[in-house]
């Protein structure tokens, strides 16, 4: 039979203590609620509500991984034909509700108010599946409220043991349901997060999880946005680098800054001409800098200006003019900003410059500069 | 929610534009004010801090108050404002030498994410009262900003450059 064959499959891919230990659970849960759905109606079900409790475990096995909930119901129902016995079929839907309340849906969130909602809408799509499983055996008219609650219950059991599984319908499941139930008005107030197998369900860690999960998101596009960071793994490394990286754009805000106010300004920026000039020289942009503290130690200890004019053809390729003009202005200024440290304290800080092109070793000796600079 | 290019909605109106806008009125006062000639390193010095500050608070000012490092730095500005006189100097030192010290801090330890978001947290204007998912973001958006300011600069620079 199809669910024999659905409960072998289920059961190789679970591993025995998981199963022992979710079957105890739900063997335990199972007589909770049926207690309650026995005292609730007055009916004489308590023989067919034993005789279901004998067979949790593989019920949910097989009920965890069907895909389709209605056959599933279907499939339970027609298994359930050999427990007939005095069994009701569930038209009462106040009945169902009420099982669904009484269960113990978990699904992470403790809160009795979040049961309430959750099992509500929950219960509703059972309601609809259950539904048509009626239609479809109408033979069964006569069958029992634990019947349909079994499988009612047994599906949202399932969609715990799902959430405890890693099954990815499961989450889908729960949202569709939300969805598609119209008789429930509320929105579930929960936040769907994906368990994974073998975690904890309660609500701190859920909630845990989500929020490493949103951390996990914002370092991916952090990732991005950093250049080289895609290749590292680990968040620690990353965040050095994304931590390198900002402090090597702000000190080049520094630089830019120290050149601008070094540079003899024009009076007249003229916006027009500094957006024509844009457009042409974005892809130029990022080469500057990391040319830049190159230039810097080689105008000191070359003083050779054929290199940095090669450099910058390198990179102007689009604007030849630049080349040699900037190359000659570049110098000066720098120049003429060392120069004064030299006068101030020679040459150990421009030796400091030419070690090594990394921003954070330039940066604290640029603040000995600027504070000698200050003094 | 960070690829929304919010800046980039009408290319007039954009981040880049509006801090280029404002930097270069920023530039023209300074230099309107500074005798551009004099050489002399306390000038320049003098010069360069205030082209810093101009060119941070104008990329604060073009990013309103969105974001918390900007509103953070835009605090930090007007506050640095009231106490001008005495407390400039002091202001200046102390970001240096937190700088120059967090640098060395800067090795991992089982469960020192906490140092690195805590260096993060003193990069980031505003950091130390984000938890660490906004930090996450601001680093983004700061990062994103930074950029678009250092490339404007650059290419002012260039400018200066080509037509002197």
């Amino acid at each position: 039979m199809e669910s024999k064959a659905g409960t072998t499959e289920t059961r190789s891919n679970i591993t025995a203590s998981d199963g022992d230990q979710v079957a105890a659970l739900e063997s335990l849960q199972f007589t909770d609620e049926f207690h309650r759905l026995i005292l609730a109606p007055p009916s004489d079900n308590a023989t067919s509500l034993t005789a279901l409790l004998e067979l949790p475990a593989s019920r949910a096995l097989e009920l965890l991984h069907s895909p389709a909930s209605a056959k599933l119901i279907a499939a339970s129902a027609s298994s359930f034909e050999a427990l007939k016995g005095n069994f009701l079929f569930p038209s009462n839907t106040t009945l169902i509700d009420q099982a669904a309340r009484s269960s113990v849906f978990a699904g992470g969130v403790n809160n009795t108010n979040n049961k309430s909602n959750a099992p509500e809408t929950t219960s509703n799509n059972a309601t609809l599946n259950l539904e048509k499983a009626v239609k479809s055996e109408p033979a069964e008219t006569e069958s029992c409220q634990p019947l349909v609650s079994d499988p009612a219950v047994e599906k949202r059991n399932f969609k715990r043991k799902d959430r405890e599984k890693k099954a990815k319908g499961s989450t889908k499941k729960s949202k569709t349901a939300a969805n598609d139930s119209s008789d429930g008005p509320e929105k579930l107030p929960y936040v769907h997060v994906r368990a994974r197998r073998g975690e904890a369900t309660d609500s701190h860690s859920l909630a845990e999880r989500a929020r490493r999960e949103k951390i996990n998101a914002r370092m991916k596009l952090l990732q991005e946005l950093v250049p080289g960071c895609n290749k590292i793994s680990g968040t620690a490394l990353v965040l050095d680098e994304i931590i390198n990286h900002v402090q090597s754009l702000q000190n080049q805000v520094e630089f830019l800054s120290m050149r601008l106010a070094a540079v003899n300004p024009r009076t007249d920026f003229n916006l027009n001409s500094i957006f024509t000039t844009e457009s042409g020289s974005l892809p130029d942009s990022n080469f500057p800098s990391m040319v830049m503290p190159l230039i810097w130690p080689e105008v000191q200890v070359n003083g050779n200006k054929q290199q940095h004019q090669q450099q910058w053809q390198f990179d102007a390729l689009q604007q030849p003019v630049w080349g040699r003009e900037v190359c000659n202005n570049y110098i000066t200024p720098e120049n003429s900003l060392l120069s004064y440290d030299s006068s101030a304290n020679s040459v150990a800080e421009v030796e400091l410059f030419s070690s090594n092109g990394q921003w954070t070793t330039n940066k604290q000796r640029c603040m000995q500069i600027k504070l000698k600079m200050e003094l | 929610m960070m690829n929304t290019p919010q800046q980039v909605k009408n290319p007039s109106t954009s981040l880049k534009s509006r801090f280029i806008t404002r930097f270069l009125g920023a530039l023209t006062k300074i230099n309107a004010e500074d005798p551009i000639s004099s050489p002399s390193p306390t000038r320049i010095f003098q010069r360069y801090r205030r082209i810093k500050v101009a060119s941070n608070k104008s990329m604060a000012y073009s990013v309103r108050s969105r974001r918390i490092w900007s509103r953070a730095m835009l605090s930090r500005f007007r506050s640095r404002r009231s106490a001008f006189s005495g407390r400039r100097s002091s202001v200046k030192t102390t970001n240096c030498t937190t700088i120059n010290v967090t640098i060395n801090e800067n090795k991992t330890a089982k469960g020192g994410l906490d140092m690195q978001t805590d260096e993060l947290r003193e990069l980031v204007p505003g950091g130390e009262a984000m938890d660490v998912c906004n930090l996450l973001d601001e680093t983004a958006h700061y990062i994103k900003c930074l950029t678009t300011q250092v490339q404007v600069m650059r290419k002012i620079v260039d400018f200066c450059h080509l037509s002197k």
